[in-house]
């Protein structure tokens, strides 16, 4: 494995100018105000983690950072249930001739879809109403909301203090006892769930009993890995799933039949979970076509064995091998991003994914990729047994700064020849090994995706580096099919966009080998690697968005 | 009476009061009744919209005016660009507008758009009703909503009792 020198290569998923967590005023830190603990530890705790050799101050923050983040990624309740946003748009009705309002008049259906779309807090209060209303609510699929029941006013779901956590779960306990089910949607993320002996026991088991179609379950600190009680293998209603900061349970010993037929799409956040149970997972959910990864514990090798799988996607991936066995229905790998805390690469091997289309973000600084049975090196050449001819959307992220990392970028190039849409994030690095030039990428040989396939091309976070300039030479020289090149720099990159322009000039001495090619240059709204805080599953997620990479918030406001 | 007026295929629709609104097949379409109405070839002549008056199919046509746009471009071109957002806020400041009128309309346009099945109508409708369910007071909504209290005292106590945490 040519791992190159380990000290040459930037080794925070967030690069060299990365702090620690999101900036204070920026996107994801918006929700939390410094000032204030939002995890705060007892005594018992902050002692177990010094015997551990933490510093639980340290320990403290980075908790905070990871939840920001978790909460961040977490896909939104079904409606917009918070008042402020309702009522601002709506004046109240004008009292002239309709006299008094017939809605008690409606058929129920028509009761039960307004009731449908209120926080069960006030669609419990309607019960109250009259038997018709209390009929109406209890025949209503119950969406539940933890965070509707905080008091008004009291901030958001991250921060919450203890009695107000202990009335919402007890409020929780009620709302699951009382209502026959369905349950529609059920997030639960504002309680300190290890407090209560048997309390996540006794949800899970009401939830199972009453069918609970798609839940969102995260666990407060601390611990980080509370026990997920086995009675959560009886959920077998699920069809989506997202779980946090939770131990998962063993599956070593379970019954045959445990299985989740209906589970459509899973999000595992900051769980501990081994191989082994991950395998269980993935081959007791016969209908599973989404899963999502954020911060991974235990698991090391992700690997995809399933008929129904269509997309995964990692956020935040740690440490993580990732193997596509056999997945023949997989359309979608996203590495949003990733991580290796000793510096080494990790496996991602392309194996049996015939529908494969969409892929990365492949990074040779920190990925080994392996395509059937070969390892992919500098210098690799191309054949059936090493190239992934269905990949159409691909991203990279490299480092130009680093030689071993530039001189991969062919290599990885050849390997999916039919890439039409090329993302590639230009990474910095704070000790450069020398750059590769011109002539490099000449010698370099026919990379077929580019000569022959290549439409459009982001390069994302630019800064004028002549390695950068070297390869988007290269390109502009090459791809015949060219049709637009956007060039993305991060907002404070340069003191101007005449600054900008100026060092995208070079570009415009170079003969282009597609004339009717446009270049277009962009300032990110975000700062450099602010991006990587305002990540999420959702676009990926989605397959009526054909090219997730040309979606994020660091490219909005531009048209790819 | 299906016509063709510069390009665009149109729809007669009748309300029971004999009204007539002659409509773009398109816009005629954001009701999911028509569009199946339209699909299974029912629709040669003029549909009839029975229960709704040509006051409110007049609004419901208006309504759907105003969104037929927006659904075109959400479709195959939004997916690789970001969404228009500012031609989404109009539409949100369009749809407060249109919203205020008094209860018995809102009424009928909630009926309208449950039989009609136009989803964003249907949502829009009914959002003012629960915003009312939402700001006030179990008596107040009682006499907004024109309910009558059929429990027993000590029935709605019970209810009451059982439903406490939301009523802190």
């Amino acid at each position: 494995m040519d791992a190159g020198n380990p000290e040459h290569r930037c080794r925070c998923p967030h690069g060299p100018r990365c702090t620690r967590g999101p900036r204070h005023g920026g996107l994801a830190a918006a929700a939390l105000d410094p000032r204030v603990r939002a995890f705060p530890m007892d005594a018992a705790t902050q002692a177990m983690y010094r015997e551990h050799g933490m510093d639980p101050v340290t320990l403290e923050s980075d908790v905070t950072t990871a939840m920001t983040f978790l909460h961040y990624v977490l896909p939104s309740p079904p409606f917009v249930s918070s008042r402020a946003a309702l009522s601002a748009a709506f004046l109240p009705p004008q009292d002239d001739g309709g006299g008094v309002d017939r809605i008690s008049g409606l058929p129920e259906e028509l009761l039960r879809n307004i009731v449908s779309r209120l926080p069960a807090k006030d669609g419990a209060r309607t019960a109250a109403l009259s038997c018709r209303w209390r009929r109406v609510w209890l025949s209503t699929p119950l969406v539940l909301v933890d965070a509707d029941l905080l008091p008004a006013g009291c901030g958001s779901s991250l921060r919450v203090e203890r009695a107000h956590a202990q009335r919402v779960e007890s409020a929780i306990t009620h709302i699951l006892d009382a209502h026959p089910g369905p349950f529609r949607f059920v997030h639960l993320i504002s309680c300190h769930m290890q407090e209560t002996p048997g309390l996540l026991a006794r949800w899970l088991q009401l939830l199972a009993v009453k069918g609970v179609r798609e839940l969102m379950l995260v666990n407060r600190p601390w611990p980080l890995d509370m026990a997920l009680p086995a009675t959560f293998f009886g959920m077998a209603t699920l069809t989506r799933l997202y779980l946090g900061t939770l131990a998962f349970p063993n599956t070593a010993d379970l019954p045959r039949g445990v299985s989740f037929p209906h589970l459509r799409e899973l999000g595992l956040l900051g769980m501990a979970i081994v191989n082994r149970d991950m395998d269980f997972v993935l081959a007791r959910s016969p209908v599973l076509e989404i899963l999502c990864i954020q911060a991974n514990v235990l698991l090391k090798w992700l690997s995809l064995v399933s008929r129904s799988l269509r997309c995964v996607q990692i956020i935040e991936g740690i440490d993580l091998n990732i193997v596509v066995k056999n997945a023949p229905n997989l359309e979608r790998v996203i590495i949003w991003t990733s991580s290796a805390r000793d510096g080494l690469h990790r496996i991602v091997k392309i194996g049996h994914a015939p529908a494969l289309s969409l892929l990365g973000y492949l990074e040779p600084a920190r990925h080994l990729l392996e395509i059937g049975n070969t390892i992919i090196k500098a210098g690799t050449k191309p054949s059936p047994s090493t190239t992934v001819p269905s990949v159409k959307i691909l991203s990279l992220r490299v480092c130009f700064g680093v030689r071993n990392d530039a001189k991969m970028l062919p290599s990885f190039l050849r390997c999916f020849p039919n890439v039409e849409r090329l993302h590639l994030e230009s990474n910095e690095t704070d000790e450069p090994t020398g750059k590769v030039n011109n002539k490099f990428w000449h010698e370099a040989g026919d990379i077929e995706c580019i000569q022959s396939h290549l439409k459009l091309m982001v390069f994302y976070a630019f800064r004028g580096e002549r390695g950068e300039l070297s390869f988007l030479k290269f390109v502009l020289e090459s791809a015949r099919m060219l049709t637009k090149l956007v060039i993305v720099f991060c907002k404070g990159s340069f003191a101007s966009m005449d600054e900008a322009n100026s060092k995208v000039k070079p570009l415009f001495d170079a003969r282009w080998a597609s004339r009717g090619c446009s270049l277009v240059l962009f300032e990110s709204p975000l700062e450099t690697g602010d991006d990587k805080w305002v990540l999420n599953f959702e676009r990926g997620s989605d397959f009526s968005t054909t090219d997730p990479f040309a979606c994020t918030a660091a490219l909005q406001g531009c048209t790819v | 009476m299906a016509t063709r007026e510069a390009g665009k295929k149109m729809i007669m629709l009748k309300s029971p009061d004999g009204m007539e609104f002659e409509v773009e097949e398109a816009v005629a379409m954001e009701s999911q009744t028509i569009r199946k109405m339209i699909e299974d070839d029912c629709a040669d002549t003029a549909i009839l919209i029975p229960n709704i008056n040509s006051k409110i199919l007049s609004r419901v046509i208006e309504y759907c005016n105003k969104h037929v746009p927006t659904t075109g471009a959400t479709g195959a071109a939004a997916s690789d660009t970001v969404a228009p957002a500012a031609l989404a806020e109009d539409l949100k400041i369009w749809d407060a507008e249109f919203i205020k009128v008094n209860r018995a309309t809102r009424f009928d346009l909630i009926q309208a758009a449950s039989y009609l099945n136009i989803k964003g109508l249907l949502d829009l409708t009914s959002q003012t009703t629960i915003d009312t369910i939402s700001d006030n007071s179990l008596e107040e909504i009682r006499s907004f909503l024109s309910t009558k209290n059929d429990y027993l005292p000590e029935e709605e106590q019970t209810i009451r009792r059982e439903n406490q945490w939301a009523f802190q």
